[in-house]
């Protein structure tokens, strides 16, 4: 997904930037300067960054691993209900979802025919999602109370991901790692990174 | 009225790669009323979607009166065939009962008199007549259920395959059951219903078919499927036959699916 | 004991109660089966058993439900949680949907109970074997078929250890193999002196593993008393409530007018069919 955009500003910026002097080659009437490969350069490295930072955590966090911790360090259980939940659901309402149209469609409903046919197919699709999911709720509220969800204290955990010493350290190097950095840019060191 | 058929079918889910179906052969014919058997997963949901379109064969053919059935929607065959799924809250988004009802004739271009006409019948046959202007949510669930299936009956499609329409209900729910495949068989239409109650299986329906891994394992009357010879085929799937089968055949008496069958040849016999 | 009090309860803008002047009582050990049309009260009977209504569903409640002497309107749902469990129909909307094996899910209740570590092991381990399911722990709990989901759902109540269960239809949700599975597993739940209550519209199922079965006729108790007695009832039909097959069959015997000896014949051939 990245691809496609990193392509786009290398082109764009190498070709268009402007204010771009130094020549470096030319395609017929479009030149393509150094100050826009930098400029390029410097925004595809932020991009970078940001994206694989997120694909990174992405990758190795279960999010039930993540949600856990959370409730062991004092977040709400209904929070960590609600994050963890969410995710579950998801393949449920699917599956409900594909019923129903099947259902409908069994009624004669076209989801074959003309776009406007298919338009008159939201309600009859969507209405049932949407009043089962609140019947749902209801069903999964009173089993939840039923089994204490609701009491005010903390609950206990069954298990929680282990934190290790080392994992510790690598916290805090990379918390003191950023206001490090930034003080020493103001300070103007490191400019060849420029 | 119209004939079914399954030639060869297999069915492979997509995503998962199961086979569903294999190689199923079988013959519906106009105006039958055939109990389809078998555990979740034996492929009887599979194949009642077979027959309507919402599936296609991975192989084999589907016809209907002899025609492969491949080329036309499942909005063209909803015509034919009328599907009730198993739960009714899957399909009710309308805020009445009557609206509900005329949502499958509508689909199919019934108007005006022809209209109320189709689903007052509808209403009448489940006993909601009186219930026309009642939100389905304040129904019952059982009643809901009953509702599904007016829906169903009054898009006056020539065959009716319920899912598990007795699930779910209570003695009089299931008498409406009854009587509402009564009136459709009278009428010359199929009904084909998927169900676990034996006693209703044995006491409605001409023919039963079982299904385990996504074969027949057995196509006979209530009579033959639940006599002595058949229980081994029967217990592989985990499917008890009906008392008056079990107490037959205990006192020598044969075949007797029913109370009824059981109950003449005893006095036969007296 | 679980005791319902002239108990008189209506849902939240609905213009009629849906239980009149209901006294029920749920002794210790005891299985007390609670059969009737649909709608005739009996979800709603678990809900006030439970607990669930008032205090979830809303609504208004008159009368009593006590436990063990108790008069429990004052107590909060969460602190009726480990003293009554409630187990439905639908096997997957009872899940909590937040465990990731059958272990967690047995395990939520008493973790919301804030019951400490070692003993929330060991009666996660204790309902997993009451219900013989140990082989399931480490399963995905939304993987499994709906037989299976309700044992689950039954061993995660049985980890609350409450005083009584309560288990609206069950099986009405299942495919035979699934009833089966469930139903042997509330023989045995019986057999080791638990105390349920369980709705059913199966009369079988309730024949065999109730001691005393409650008739519910819209919102009041109309038949009560030992389990043959009551489903034997001649009344169970005009009731809306299917008797037990081997009754059914009796009953037809008897008015098809049968000599006495072929009735008892097929009496005999019942008695064993049915203790199969």
């Amino acid at each position: 997904m990245t691809l496609p955009i990193a392509i786009s500003v290398l082109v764009v910026n190498l070709f268009f930037f402007p204010g771009g002097r130094e020549v470096i080659f030319q395609v017929g009437p479009i030149t393509a300067t150094l100050e826009g490969l930098g400029f390029a350069l410097e925004t595809l490295a932020r991009i970078g960054a940001i994206s694989g930072a997120i694909t990174l955590f992405y990758l190795t966090t279960p999010p039930s691993e993540l949600v856990l911790d959370l409730e062991r360090r004092g977040v709400s259980p209904r929070v960590t209900f609600v994050a963890l939940a969410s995710v579950q659901t998801v393949p449920a309402l699917v599956e409900r979802a594909t019923t129903i149209t099947a259902a409908q469609r069994a009624r004669g409903l076209d989801t074959e025919g003309s776009l406007w046919r298919r338009l008159r197919g939201v309600l009859p699709l969507a209405g049932p999602v949407l009043l089962g999911s609140i019947t749902e709720v209801e069903e999964r509220t009173m089993a939840l109370e039923a089994r204490g969800f609701t009491r005010p204290a903390s609950r206990t955990l069954l298990w929680w991901p282990p934190d290790s010493a080392r994992q510790r350290l690598a916290r805090w190097l990379l918390v003191l790692a950023l206001p490090s950095i930034v003080v020493a840019r103001a300070v103007g060191w490191l400019g060849w990174l420029r | 009225m119209t004939d079914l058929t399954l030639e060869g079918v297999s069915y492979r889910y997509p995503e998962s790669g199961t086979l569903a179906l294999d190689g199923v052969d079988l013959h519906i014919g106009a105006g039958e009323r055939v109990a389809m058997l078998g555990q979740n997963g034996s492929g009887k949901s599979t194949l009642a979607r077979h027959l309507n379109g919402l599936l296609r064969p991975s192989s084999g053919r589907v016809l209907h009166d002899g025609g492969d059935v491949a080329a036309r929607t499942v909005a063209q065959l909803a015509r034919s065939v009328g599907l009730a799924f198993q739960d009714p809250d899957r399909q009710i988004f309308r805020g009445s009962v009557r609206s509900e009802v005329e949502f499958g004739p509508r689909n199919l271009g019934v108007r005006g008199d022809a209209l109320r006409a189709a689903v007052d019948a509808a209403l009448a046959e489940v006993g909601l007549d009186t219930d026309a202007g009642t939100n389905p949510y304040d129904l019952g669930a059982s009643r809901r259920k009953l509702l599904a299936l007016a829906s169903v009956r009054a898009m006056g499609t020539s065959v009716l395959v319920l899912d598990e329409p007795t699930t779910g209900q209570d003695l009089r729910g299931v008498e409406v059951v009854r009587r509402v495949i009564g009136k459709a068989h009278a009428a010359g239409r199929t009904v084909i219903a998927i169900s676990h109650d034996m006693r209703f299986v044995a006491e409605t329906f001409d023919r039963v078919v079982v299904l385990r891994g996504g074969k027949v394992i057995l196509d006979a009357t209530p009579a033959s499927a639940f006599a002595e010879d058949s229980w081994e085929a029967l217990r592989s799937t985990y499917l008890e036959p009906p008392l008056p089968a079990l107490v037959g055949s205990k006192l020598g008496l044969g075949a007797t699916a029913t109370d009824e069958a059981l109950l003449a040849v005893l006095s036969a016999r007296d | 004991m679980l005791a319902l009090e002239s108990v008189t309860y209506r849902y939240a803008g609905a213009p009629r109660p849906s239980l009149h002047e209901v006294s029920l009582d749920l002794h210790d050990g005891e299985v007390l089966g609670l059969a009737g049309a649909s709608e005739a009260g009996k979800t709603t009977l678990c809900l006030v058993a439970s607990g669930l209504a008032p205090r979830t569903v809303g609504g208004t409640l008159g009368g009593r439900v006590l436990l063990g002497g108790e008069d429990t309107a004052r107590l909060a749902m969460h602190e009726l949680a480990g003293r009554v469990g409630i187990a439905f129909a639908s096997p997957a909307t009872q899940l909590s949907g937040v465990a990731a094996t059958v272990y967690e899910e047995v395990a939520f209740g008493p973790m919301n109970l804030g019951v400490p570590r070692p003993e929330l092991i060991a009666r996660t381990e204790e309902a997993l074997a009451a219900l013989r399911i140990e082989a399931l722990a480490a399963r995905d709990p939304a993987q499994l078929s709906g037989g299976q989901q309700q044992l689950v759902a039954i061993a995660g109540l049985l980890a609350l250890r409450p005083a009584h269960l309560v288990l609206d239809e069950p099986t009405a949700q299942l495919d035979p193999a699934g009833t089966a599975m469930v139903a042997a597993a509330l023989a045995a739940l019986a057999a080791s002196g638990s105390s349920i209550l369980v709705a059913e519209q199966k009369a079988d199922l309730l024949a065999s593993i109730c001691s005393r079965v409650v008739v519910l006729d819209a919102g009041r108790v109309v038949l009560e008393g030992p389990a043959a007695e009551v489903l034997g009832d001649p009344r169970l039909e005009a009731l809306g409530v299917a008797p037990p097959a081997a009754v059914r069959l009796l009953r037809a015997a008897t008015t098809a007018n049968l000599s006495a000896a072929a009735v008892a014949r097929l009496g005999a051939a019942l008695d064993e069919a049915v203790a199969r």
